[in-house]
């Protein structure tokens, strides 16, 4: 990595969606090993973030760097950095879930043997492998989520991206989420969460960032942050929503 | 160019695995239209049809545009189908996402179309042989064609795919434009029957050089110069691929 110590570099991000501006001057940095929440009200500009940063989206001006990688210029190597759990369940369809995981694992250059060894260790981690060998249609909402880490993590990314990944699910696989996300940060993997669960991101993040109308409003440690009000307190100031 | 072979032989696969896996909607149904191509043209109407000036049989004279015409239809429809669906579910993301190069994600996708095109031909020559002695006067030059115009159709396939906003629009090019021009490109009559007007027309169709560059390498019969047909699909195999390339690049329908 040509930059080990700052994950995630944002300069001067400007991104339209014609004549909307989702993201205006956005910069901030992400440390190596670091859990950051990105936080902000329903179209402040987190998931356009991400996209950018994932290389789903273009952007009109601005760098994104992954470990010093330019995502427009070196994608190929930013991307094998990066493991994104999106919000929504866009499997492929004609695959069971086992095949689905080695496909993706594949794609990263990750030989078939060692990608079905892998890809039965994160089902059985998830408690999936009873449902190794069905299609996602036969997942229930909480399988599917689980599954969607699963592939954001077949190839052991360096850094976890996390769009409301506990969104819609019950205590049980809320806390295996947050458990496993605590491990993994734990090991040194940087974890970027977006959520609306206020006690999520306090309980879980060591840094936190809040956009809002495509402007960083507020960012840095957690306890610079919050200097003892709640979470949700500091984010109804700053962005004037509940 | 491939600095992921892992990663873009593992896409291959799949969309190699995918047609495979539905063979009776993507490999039987032209063969068997082909059957009954072959029995009313070649066995019920060819024997009254004179081609004495080709020294060839109806049958053998349409068998290559029958090739070519299934070669096209099922490369571009692979594509087509594959990138227009994984565009609909956004399981797109997961090519997207990966480390593969525009270069290699194209190339992954290819595989399937060109591997589908490439399997009815041949199907389409094995089952001609119960109607007809077999026959191939340049394998080589076969092979070739056949790899072009499935690189070619491959291609537009997925430039198709990329341009359509729901299912009409996906078989539009391949209705309207690509089989009209493929039925006038040659594959039931050779060119010299036609007036003087219709025959310049024909030069101008694409179809022309890929019919007659597969009929010269079955039969040893064309129309037109055998190195026109092998420049002109090269050139074009070379410009569609590149162009998919590039709309991969800039994201064309792909990145908001």
């Amino acid at each position: 990595m040509r930059n080990s110590e700052i994950a995630i570099s944002i300069k001067n991000l400007t991104k339209f969606y014609g004549k909307f501006q989702a993201l205006d001057n956005v910069c901030f940095e992400v440390k190596r090993g670091d859990f950051f929440a990105f936080l902000g009200p329903n179209g402040a500009g987190k998931t356009t973030t991400i996209n950018v940063i994932t290389g789903l989206s273009n952007y009109q001006s601005g760098d994104v760097k992954i470990f010093g990688f330019d995502t427009t210029r070196e994608y190929t190597q930013t991307r094998s950095l990066v493991g994104l759990c999106a919000q929504e369940f866009n499997f492929d369809p004609f695959l069971t879930i086992h095949q689905l995981l080695v496909y993706q694992a594949g794609y990263f250059g990750i030989t078939p043997w060692i990608a079905s060894r892998r890809a039965d260790e994160l089902l059985d981690r998830f408690q999936l492998m009873e449902k190794r060998n069905s299609k996602h249609r036969a997942l229930s909402g909480g399988m599917k989520k689980r599954l969607l880490l699963c592939r954001a993590l077949i190839h052991d990314p360096e850094i976890l991206i996390l769009d409301e990944p506990t969104a819609g699910c019950d205590l049980e696989l809320k806390f295996l989420i947050w458990d496993y996300l605590a491990q993994l940060n734990k090991e040194g993997k940087t974890v970027f969460l977006t959520t609306h669960y206020m006690e999520e991101a306090e309980k879980l993040c060591k840094t936190i960032g809040i956009i809002n109308r495509g402007h960083i409003v507020r960012i840095g440690d957690k306890k610079e942050v919050l200097q003892d009000k709640s979470l949700e307190d500091v984010f109804i100031e700053v962005t004037g929503q509940e | 160019m491939i600095n992921n072979p892992i990663g873009t032989l593992s896409l291959s696969k799949r969309e190699i695995l995918r047609f495979v896996s539905v063979a009776n909607q993507t490999i039987f149904p032209p063969l068997v239209s082909s059957v009954l191509f072959m029995y009313i043209f070649g066995v019920a109407i060819g024997s009254r049809v004179d081609l004495s000036s080709t020294g060839l049989s109806y049958l053998q004279f349409i068998l290559p545009g029958l090739m070519t015409i299934h070669l096209i239809s099922s490369s571009y429809e692979n594509t087509s189908s594959s990138l227009f669906i994984a565009r609909w579910h956004n399981h797109i993301q997961e090519v997207l996402l990966s480390p593969l190069s525009y270069f290699e994600m194209v190339l992954g996708l290819l595989a399937g179309g060109v591997m589908r095109g490439f399997v009815v031909a041949v199907g389409v020559f094995l089952i001609s042989c119960l109607f007809t002695p077999p026959q191939i006067f340049h394998p080589i030059l076969l092979f070739y064609f056949v790899i072009m115009i499935a690189v070619i159709f491959s291609c537009a396939g997925m430039m198709g795919a990329l341009w359509a906003e729901d299912f009409g629009m996906l078989s539009m090019w391949n209705i309207y434009v690509i089989m009209p021009l493929v039925f006038l490109g040659g594959v039931f009559y050779p060119v010299d029957l036609l007036p003087p007007a219709l025959k310049l027309a024909t030069a101008f169709n694409p179809m022309y050089y890929f019919v007659n560059g597969l009929r010269y390498s079955v039969t040893g019969v064309s129309d037109v110069s055998i190195y026109t047909c092998v420049a002109f699909s090269f050139i074009m195999a070379v410009c569609f691929f590149f162009a998919t390339v590039y709309l991969f690049k800039i994201g064309y329908k792909l990145r908001t």
